[in-house]
């Protein structure tokens, strides 16, 4: 990714009902519905530090490295696909002892974007919740407006 | 630059997206797109401009008036663009989730 250029990220969190050690080895398991890989045409899927991953889905190829790979707390790669317009994207998971069970947090970041302040996901998430609703004929009164948002003006 | 990117930097402001928040109420005068604003009309027509050249407003002559209305097709690009991924995460995420509830509980009934 180019340095300065304005990106996109995403978090996700889930908790799941098994211990962090589990929950990693079924992330990297092509087996366990809900990974990445788990639906795929083709697949060549190398879980180590430096090893690549190349998985093709719907005529959509998709590429990555593995930069961190540390049991039982994170996994870190690199993503690449169409929707990435050649630049390299991070997707990082990482596994937390929540109790008996794991809290799982994905971030997906680098993703291309060219608009300034797109990186405040709360404004993102405002403004496409405002359209859904305005094009599905709500009303888009009802989603309320960031505060941050006329600070930036 | 392409679409999308004109679409990306024209909803990047604040003012440009109260004017399509506006819009999307329906057609209005240029005075009437000018007025909740505190800022030069200047300042307004520049952010017009932006948004027309995105596509994402058209202006229609209706008589004497310039009546400048919200063209949705190119947001829902962009919606269907950023969903892309929130949509693919999500929908992996909950089935790994679920695949790990229904071990717990096949667990469980052998118990």
């Amino acid at each position: 990714m180019k340095k300065g250029k304005k990106t996109l990220e995403l978090k996700f969190e889930r908790v799941i009902p098994a211990p962090p050690g589990e929950v990693f080895d079924g992330w990297l398991d092509p087996k366990t519905p809900g990974t990445p890989w788990n639906e795929n045409d083709d697949l060549i899927l190398q879980p180590k530090k430096g090893g690549l991953f190349y998985w093709l889905i719907r005529g959509t190829s998709h590429y990555g490295r593995f930069t961190k790979v540390q049991r039982p707390a994170v996994i870190q790669n690199s993503w690449m696909s169409r929707y990435t317009e050649g630049e390299e994207s991070m997707v990082t998971v990482t596994f937390r002892k929540k109790g008996k069970d794991t809290l799982m947090r994905l971030v997906h970041t680098g993703l291309p974007n060219n608009q300034s302040g797109m990186a405040h996901q709360a404004g993102w998430n405002y403004f496409l919740d405002k359209l859904t609703q305005t094009f599905s004929g709500g009303s888009p009164r009802s989603v309320k407006e960031p505060k941050d948002w006329r600070k930036r003006k | 630059m392409d679409q999308l990117t004109d679409v990306l930097a024209a909803i990047s402001h604040p003012t440009r997206r109260a004017i399509i928040d506006q819009l999307s109420k329906g057609p209005a005068r240029f005075l009437d797109v000018a007025k909740p604003f505190d800022t030069a009309l200047n300042s307004v027509t520049k952010h017009l401009k932006l948004l027309e050249r995105a596509g994402l407003i058209e202006r229609r002559k209706q008589g004497r008036e310039v009546l400048i209305s919200l063209k949705g097709k190119p947001l829902q690009e962009v919606a269907g663009w950023v969903h892309e991924y929130e949509r693919f995460w999500n929908e992996n995420l909950d089935k790994f989730e679920r695949h790990f509830r229904d071990k717990k509980e096949k667990k469980e009934r052998k118990k």
